[in-house]
């Protein structure tokens, strides 16, 4: 680990990215300001670098894909430079305003999740699906209702009953409201009968599991990667599971327990409205090969995330489109939404 | 502690070192620079940290993490910007110091006090990661209310000699906050219709507007500030019998940082700024606060830094990021395949040990990357502020671009820059806005939150000993003042034989 030019390399390393994101900042600016875009697409692909555009909290999940992608695509890219750039704000409009005024360019993607399909069905984000391109859906993250170990409760029909049982006085705490989460759980109390249970909505989904931890809401709805080394510990037990995870062979899933339904996150790319379809393919094979790499498999694997890249860029099409409609119809049953 | 001898070996290894030093050198400068801060520092180098082995990757993060504490008073000391929002409270003192001619002086001060707290705060994180960490997580929805108000209540002390106007800004800050989306509805509030708005004006186009855009103006149009200090700036550095005496402070300062610093979400910046105010308390002088004293410096910069170790304690005991900083330091861990949480301290404890190593290794390269930087900045804060300021403004916009790849952040920016002028042209001092800014997102979940978990109770803000004793302090804290005014006001009509000597003592320079 300490050999001698290892220090001299780790510091020419920082530099040079350090260079790299100022000057992609330093282009952004100037494309988004001219507007103009480079001439001679036709030229074979990819004729320069990748940019990804990321719209999510740095370091966070969505973040991270970005850059665990950015890591391993550039040989899937004719060693094509592979960069993350950062356009956050207007809950995910800013980024997304940006990806879509590079029509038909394969150059440029954005890493898309069920947030982004909440906020359209919201009215939040003023884009819908065919705004972009869908590309390639790499990940899913089911969701999951934990309680603190001395919890009262085993099951989620314990969970339900007391809420059925004295209405309003069983709090589960998640991220957001009208949120991907919110609606995730939204679908299984509905599931459930619509019990009066009090969803609690937190800036983060760390900030509701430590409201669960600490006993100020009776359970968290979450993933499972935010919770797992408390699992692993004990001081938190799983109530249900959206979908079997494999490294938690004894978590009830929601269907085991009567529920049918698998609400879920879920993570992928999308490209700017106007792909040539040939383009979008090559797009998808390069990707599909990328997130094969070893680092790649290793960071899914830390990060506790599984694969689910569906049969072709159509069927997230799709998918993405039934989850606005769904969601859609779900606040309009809620009477978040009119009409 | 064989096993703290074995980290500290590891940290000292070439790589580890290398790494260190490097993070040193980049915190110090994001911490510096107005607009970015330890958050962007760390986000800048994550895609590094792929390429690296956990513990160099670690230990350069957390090593970006600490120094970037420390340089942001550079420049809230320098030219009264705070590089990063935890060096508002410094910018009180430590600018004024200079202005006084005392720039070495302040940044003497800070620099040394911010080692002694990144120390403290590291001792603080190996001691009680279990007992705080239990602590952190007592804190729901009544108790940051109680938080929340307790540090509002300090408006009552950076009011100035107008009370009312004070009180102004403060509600000018909170109707700020309230512009984006409701986070317990999601429903947009005062956006305008404008997806430019829905994240509502952020705390650093605030701090830009308000101390380099606003400032700038005011120096360029020769109202403010244009005049060199008198007697010009000095680059001596303060003496070492002056920095141990501030220990008292520090010692406050850091168990303040340490204490709140452990609380997810509540920050080094809500703890410097009660470190600062409550130093103002116990000193027998408050009113010389502000002016350029010692311990205005210290206390906020000992708190920032015992922040970086005490955040540390619900990340690695919990795997709960406590700052926004930390968010990013638990992306870097989990990309390193380091899961935080009950069981890191069992399965990974070489690494956590090279991590408290780290820390204090990181702690001693901040104080000579920042002591090698003073001569340089002390040459800085001798160029005219008609030069300055303009490059200040242009560096600042530059800067909250950045941190979010938003124009509208720079937009944000120059509007509170001239809210910022109407207000100093005015009388209206800027500090309670942010504080309102800061604050009001805090207090107002919390307490919707609350009642919603109470069915609408507001027994529950009483009901729990932490928020009754929060809510009592801060009903102490925001009448002590009016109190304080009242008592010496009626001393001074008829002065009692064997009172208090200190209450009555003139306001003097702070020169020694």
């Amino acid at each position: 680990m300490s050999h001698g030019e290892r220090p001299v390399a780790l510091a020419a390393e920082c530099l040079r990215r350090i260079a790299l994101g100022i000057a992609t900042a330093g282009l952004a600016v100037s494309v988004g300001v001219t507007g103009c875009s480079p001439s001679g697409e036709e030229a074979a692909f990819p004729s320069r670098s990748i940019e990804i555009v990321s719209w999510a909290t740095p370091g966070g999940p969505t973040d991270l894909l970005a850059r665990a992608l950015a890591e391993a695509a550039p040989p899937q890219f004719g060693g094509q430079r592979v960069t993350v750039t950062t356009r956050q704000g207007g809950a995910g409009a800013a980024g997304m305003q940006y990806l879509r005024g590079r029509e038909g360019d394969p150059h440029v993607l954005g890493v898309f999740t069920a947030s982004g399909t909440v906020n359209m069905a919201t009215g939040r984000i003023p884009f819908s699906p065919e705004d972009f391109t869908p590309i390639l859906r790499i990940q899913i993250d089911p969701f999951l209702v934990a309680v603190r170990d001395d919890s009262p409760f085993h099951t989620l029909g314990d969970l339900f009953e007391a809420a059925h049982a004295r209405p309003g006085e069983v709090s589960v705490s998640g991220f957001g409201a009208a949120s991907a989460h919110f609606l995730g759980f939204a679908r299984l109390r509905a599931a459930a009968g619509d019990p009066d249970v009090r969803w609690i909505a937190y800036e983060g989904s760390a900030d509701a599991v430590v409201a669960a931890l600490g006993g100020h809401t009776d359970a968290a709805h979450t993933n499972y990667n935010i919770v797992r080394e408390h699992l692993r510990a004990g001081t938190m037990r799983v109530l249900g599971v959206a979908l079997p995870i494999e490294s938690l062979p004894d978590a009830p899933s929601y269907a085991e327990q009567g529920y049918n339904l698998t609400p879920l996150h879920w993570r992928g790319v999308v490209g700017p409205p106007g792909l040539d379809p040939e383009l979008r393919a090559e797009l998808r094979a390069r990707l599909l090969a990328a997130i094969e790499d070893p680092g790649f498999r290793e960071y899914m694997e830390r990060a506790a995330l599984e694969y689910a890249t569906m049969a072709d860029a159509e069927a997230f099409g799709a998918w993405m489109a039934e989850e606005v409609a769904t969601s859609r119809d779900m606040l309009r049953r809620l009477g978040i939404l009119d009409g | 502690m064989s096993a703290f001898l074995d980290g500290l070996l590891t940290a000292l290894q070439p790589g580890n070192l290398a790494a260190l030093l490097a993070g040193s050198l980049l915190g110090v400068f994001a911490g510096a620079m107005p607009g970015l801060s330890s958050t962007v520092g760390l986000a800048l180098v994550l895609p590094v940290t792929f390429a690296l082995d956990p513990t160099p990757a670690l230990l350069m993060m957390v090593s970006i993490y600490m120094a970037a504490e420390y340089g942001g008073s550079i420049t809230a000391i320098a030219i009264g910007v705070p590089g990063s929002s935890p060096a508002l409270a410094t910018t009180f003192d430590g600018h004024a110091m200079t202005r006084r001619g005392e720039a070495g002086r302040a940044l003497g001060i800070s620099l040394f006090s911010s080692m002694s707290g990144g120390l403290l705060g590291t001792v603080l994180l190996v001691l009680a990661l279990g007992p705080l960490s239990r602590a952190a997580i007592a804190f729901g929805p009544a108790e940051y209310f109680g938080l929340g108000v307790f540090g509002l209540s300090i408006v009552a002390n950076l009011v100035g000699r107008d009370p009312f106007k004070g009180i102004v800004s403060a509600l000018l800050g909170l109707l700020f906050f309230v512009v984006g989306l409701d986070v317990l509805t999601g429903a947009p509030r005062l956006t305008f219709g404008t997806t430019a708005l829905m994240d509502g004006l952020g705390l650093v186009p605030m701090l830009i507007g308000f101390f380099a855009i606003a400032e700038a103006l005011e120096a360029v149009s020769g109202r403010r500030g244009s005049a060199s200090p008198r007697g010009g700036i000095a680059g001596a550095l303060p003496k070492a019998r002056e920095l141990f005496g501030l220990w008292r402070t520090i010692l406050r300062g850091s168990a303040i940082g340490g204490l709140i610093g452990a609380i997810p979400g509540a920050g080094a910046t809500i703890a410097s700024i009660v470190a600062w105010n409550e130093e103002r308390r116990v000193s027998k002088a408050p009113e010389r606060f502000g002016t350029g004293v010692p311990a205005g410096i210290a206390a906020p910069e000992a708190a920032n830094n015992s922040c970086v170790g005490a955040a540390m304690i619900p990340l690695l005991a919990l795997g709960i990021p406590g700052s926004a900083s930390a968010a990013v330091l638990l992306g870097g861990l989990t990309v390193q395949g380091v899961a935080p949480g009950p069981l890191l301290m069992t399965e990974r404890s070489e690494l956590v040990y090279a991590l408290y190593a780290g820390f204090v290794v990181a702690v001693l390269l901040m104080l000579a990357v920042g002591r090698l930087g003073i001569p340089l900045w002390t040459r800085v804060v001798r160029l005219r502020p008609s030069i300055l300021m303009p490059l200040v403004v242009a560096i600042s916009l530059v800067g909250t671009f950045s941190l979010r790849g938003n124009a509208a952040d720079a937009w944000a920016a120059l509007f509170f820059g001239l809210v910022g002028v109407a207000m100093l042209r005015g009388g209206y001092p800027l500090a309670p806005a942010v504080l309102g800014l800061i604050l009001g997102p805090m207090i107002e979940t919390n307490y919707r939150r609350a009642l919603s978990l109470s069915s609408g109770s507001h027994s529950i803000f009483l009901e729990s000993p932490i928020s009754l004793v929060l809510l009592l302090l801060a009903a102490v804290s925001f009448a002590a003042p009016a109190i304080r005014r009242r008592v010496m006001s009626g001393r001074a009509r008829a002065p009692e034989v064997g009172s208090d000597a200190h209450d009555n003592e003139p306001r003097q320079e702070e020169r020694e």
